[in-house]
């Protein structure tokens, strides 16, 4: 459609007009767990249950923008793909690194622009979009694969995300054969099985005259044994251990009302009761409430106030006792009383003449971690090449030790 | 050889954190021709380490202070013997040196007629019941006292990461808090890169602008929004910036945001032609720092920025609302904290905010463990708080069209009711059968979780609305709490 130049696509930067264009991946924000990616395209539709959204209404919209479907019955948000996003929303093709452990890996390392990398594997790509985003625009990020269908899906993602440059993907079994690299890179991340048996030729791979770091991933804690006794045969240093976990917090708002506000309230409902006569006495008066009560959802959620649904009005509208019914909450909501009084049969009456005035209660804001929190993930080692870390490794050094009779001339 | 790049050199006049072998790091800037004392560990040249290659460690090994490089022997598996600590007892005589014959060695040792392991050797041997330690007990007490007698240092290249441990262990109120892996997670969300333009507000004496230029590498800006006389970015000469990445950071002072109607530049306020001297020096010292502001408020003004970060000791939400007309679409906004506490009111004004999307109150928790060979296990003592970042995207919002009629949404709403019903069913299918959920999706799970599902209703309320109904809303919001 346009035959104006677009603006190419990089999930390792933003876009300097910020407009979504032909060819673009964007990202559907439904909800933080209805997250999808699409590539626009003019004459597509993105179809999900609130309705469907025409490609070509989004292009020329700014990044960011809430669009409504267009049947008008729901809406999203158009958000700009960056590497945090497609963590969220890549598709699975094996376990994947999170942002605890690739932020903390990535800080850790001290990966920055300019820098040359080697991952492996790539498995679903999650870390390798981060890395490749921080080393751009001139670093470079080498990143393993043995498996080839992995390969491939994952050379076709950088290049549509506009990260061939920054990436070069080989399909190799780097325990077996290595990576192939001398002297190249400033950083080494392992999230393979047997990270072990990568050590040595990672040891090869960093530039030999200047300090690198190695992470290696791993979930169980024999897979450290093993790897901390290769790192330290192969002389790196300073080896380290570390956790690194997320919690997310739900955040509730609850209304805390006094007592006396509370029995204010009580009164007000009792002097409507009385008002209101011959249904208030009888028994299925009780049954009809809760009827009302379990037959529409939202009732239930006002009185206990799941604050973290973010709906502007329903904390205020929001708890009362527990007790309480749906008939009486409107009545409270439109209670006067501006100081509450205790007992006065003038204050109800003189609340039906005046202008109603709500009772606010006084709202404690607090958090909540979810009941089913993610532990533990993996263990995350660290360990530093040195300049010195070059040459054989320690059994190697030992042999010839015990070959001739040693002397080491100090290092200038 | 790869070439070398200055910053992978330790050079003279630089910053340089000194590990020492009890652990603990000592700050210096490096002067050429000094010499740097580590007190008891004795004392080294700055020459011998300047122009070398970061990494190493050294080795003080005689009285003239001389050093060379040191590589550990490697650390060994520990070999598992007979013995047990079952006849250990705590015995002050199983060590047969005397106390005095200690300090002999150690003065031996600072005059370098001795290496640390030399003495750590000599205190084994004459421990008498050495032998009958556990295999891990023996390694212990010989890491014990390598730390106290090994004269090891390494120098410490600054950078986000060690200077941020480095306070976070000696000060850490001084950057209030901000732990390695919260400020990793900052950098995260904050998708800070090469060539980005920044919008922060930072208490934190610096770091974390320090750690957002690191990541930039010279290319693009950092507009630091401060208080009082003068930005306190303390932390910015720890790192070793150069020229280029020093210039990415321009500060403006919240006091000269806006040109004040009196204001004068150098030019109505003096007539340079007439200047000679002194005078004209002073005009051009005012002009450099007037050019300065109205750079930094152009910066502000353009607005367009790649985020909006503030870790702030005022109130977030006062700062959001200035601020957040100057972040683009689809673009983070990061308020960090030292406590959770602080943040809850802003996450509840947040959720209120029609420009903000989804935000997210976080904590990190960090565990450390010592691990060799055979003796992996958690360090004794775990870290405090580490802070707490709130974190949202800002959006472009605006009334979506065509309303409902009460018919058609209830009948959605159906829908809907069943939909989700069915969508649990097939996630609780799913989730019985499939490897754990990622760590993500299952925090957000009862947060926004029913926003989509709701999309409806609130679309339909957000109809009706305008732009301004929303925005006065969340302001009078503001202003209650
Ligand atoms: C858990 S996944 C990596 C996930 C990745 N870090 C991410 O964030 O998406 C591990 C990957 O390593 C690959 N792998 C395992 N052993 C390998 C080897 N020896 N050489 C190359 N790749 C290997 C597997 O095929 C798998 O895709």
């Amino acid at each position: 459609m346009s035959e104006t130049a677009v603006e190419k696509q990089s999930f390792a930067t933003y876009k300097k007009n910020n407009t979504i264009e032909e060819g673009d991946n964007v990202v559907m924000y439904l909800s933080k767990e209805n997250m999808s990616i699409i590539r626009v395209k003019d004459g597509e539709y993105f179809n999900c249950k609130f309705g469907n959204y025409k490609h070509s209404d989004m292009i020329g919209l700014e990044y960011g923008t809430k669009l409504g479907s267009n049947t008008g019955r729901g809406f999203l948000f158009l958000l700009y793909p960056t590497p945090e996003l497609w963590t969220l929303v890549l598709p699975h093709r094996t376990q994947i690194l999170y942002i605890a452990d690739i932020s903390f890996v990535m800080n850790y390392l001290n990966l920055k622009p300019g820098m040359s990398m080697i991952e492996s594997g790539t498995g679903s790509g999650s870390f390798s979009h981060s890395i490749a985003r921080t080393l751009a625009p001139h670093g470079h990020l080498y990143s393993f694969e043995y498996h080839q269908e992995r390969v491939n899906a994952a050379k076709k993602e950088f290049e549509e995300h506009g990260l061939s440059d920054l990436v070069t993907l080989r399909c190799r079994d780097v325990c077996k054969d290595g990576f192939d690299l001398e002297n190249k890179v400033d950083a080494v991340f392992l999230d393979l099985p047997a990270p072990w048996e990568a050590v040595a030729s990672a040891k090869k791979a960093f530039k030999q005259n200047k300090v690198g770091k190695i992470c290696t991933f791993s979930p169980c804690i024999e897979q450290i044994s093993r790897t901390v006794t290769a790192l330290t045969e192969q002389g790196f240093v300073d080896i380290q251990m570390y956790e690194c976990l997320i919690r997310f917090n739900e955040i509730r708002v609850i209304p805390m009302w006094t007592i006396d506000e509370a029995m204010e309230k009580q009164r007000a409902v009792e002097k409507k009761r009385k008002r209101a006569a011959p249904r208030v006495v009888r028994d299925d008066n009780n049954n009809n409430t809760q009827d009302e009560e379990s037959s529409s959802g939202h009732i239930n959620k006002s009185i206990k106030v799941e604050p973290s649904v973010d709906d502007s009005n329903l904390s205020s509208a929001a708890a009362t006792p527990s007790s309480t019914t749906e008939s009486e909450m409107e009545d409270s909501v439109s209670t006067t009383v501006s100081t509450p009084v205790i007992g006065s049969e003038t204050t109800a009456s003189a609340s039906e003449a005046e202008p109603r005035e709500r009772i606010e209660p006084k709202n404690v804001v607090v958090t909540r971690l979810p009941a089913e929190q993610r532990g533990h993930t993996s263990y995350l080692m660290f360990a530093t090449f040195t300049p010195a870390t070059q040459g054989p490794s320690l059994t190697e050094t030992k042999a010839a030790a015990a070959a001739a009779s040693s002397s080491s001339a100090p290092a200038k | 050889m790869a070439a070398l790049n200055p910053t992978d050199i330790i050079n003279a006049g630089e910053h340089v954190f000194i590990k020492m072998p009890s652990d603990n790091v000592k700050c210096i800037v490096l002067k050429a021709g000094s010499s740097v004392s580590l007190g008891k560990f004795g004392t080294f040249k700055a020459n011998d380490i300047i122009g070398h290659a970061w990494g190493n460690s050294y080795e003080i090994y005689d009285r003239d202070s001389k050093t060379r490089v040191y590589h550990p022997e490697g650390i060994s598996e520990v070999e598992e013997t007979a013995n047990n600590n079952r006849e250990i007892v705590d015995d002050p005589t199983s060590q047969k040196l005397t106390l005095d014959d200690i300090k002999a060695l150690k003065s031996e040792g600072l005059k370098g007629e001795l290496t640390g392991e030399e003495i750590v050797n000599k205190l084994k041997e004459s421990h008498t019941t050495f032998d009958k330690k556990t295999a891990y007990s023996q390694a212990k007490y010989l890491q014990k006292k390598g730390k106290k007698f090994h004269k090891v240092f390494t120098p410490i290249k600054p950078t986000a990461y060690s200077v941020n441990e480095y306070f976070y262990v000696k000060n850490p109120s001084k950057i209030r808090d901000i732990r390695m892996d919260t400020l990793s997670q900052l950098l995260s969300y904050s998708n800070v890169h090469s060539g980005c333009k920044l919008l922060v507000v930072d208490d934190t004496q610096g770091m974390i602008v320090s750690a957002l230029a690191e990541r930039m590498g010279g290319k693009g800006t950092i507009l630091g929004l401060y208080d009082g006389d003068n930005p306190h970015y303390d932390i910015v000469k720890y790192m070793n910036f150069n020229q280029e990445t020093l210039d990415t950071i321009k500060v403006l002072s919240w006091l000269r945001i806006h040109r004040p109607a009196d204001e004068k530049t150098p030019d109505e306020m003096q007539d340079v032609t007439q200047l000679t001297g002194k005078d004209l020096e002073g005009y051009h010292r005012r002009l450099k720092a007037y050019n300065i502001v109205e750079e930094s408020r152009k910066v502000l003004f353009e607005g367009n920025f790649d985020a909006l970060i503030v870790a702030s000791q005022y109130q977030p939400e006062s700062i959001l609302e200035k601020l957040l007309p100057y972040v683009a679409g689809s673009r983070p906004v990061i308020v960090y904290h030292g406590t959770k506490e602080a943040l809850l009111e802003t996450s509840t004004w947040m959720r209120k905010c029609p420009d903000l999307l989804a935000p997210q109150l976080t904590e990190s928790w960090l565990r450390k463990s010592q691990v060799l060979p055979g003796r992996t296990h958690p360090e004794m003592s775990t870290w405090g708080t580490g802070g707490s970042l709130l974190t949202a995207t800002k959006v472009i919002d605006q009334p979506v069209q065509a309303a409902l009629t009460k018919r058609e949404r209830l009948a959605m709403e159906k829908k809907n009711a069943e939909a989700k019903k069915l969508k649990r069913a097939r996630e609780e299918a799913e989730s019985a059968t499939s490897s754990p959920a990622p760590v993500t999706a299952a925090a957000a799970v009862g947060d926004v979780a029913d926003e989509a599902v709701e999309g409806v209703e609130e679309g339909t309320t957000a109809a009706t609305m305008t732009d301004g109904d929303h925005e006065s809303r969340s302001i009078k919001r503001a202003k209650q709490e």
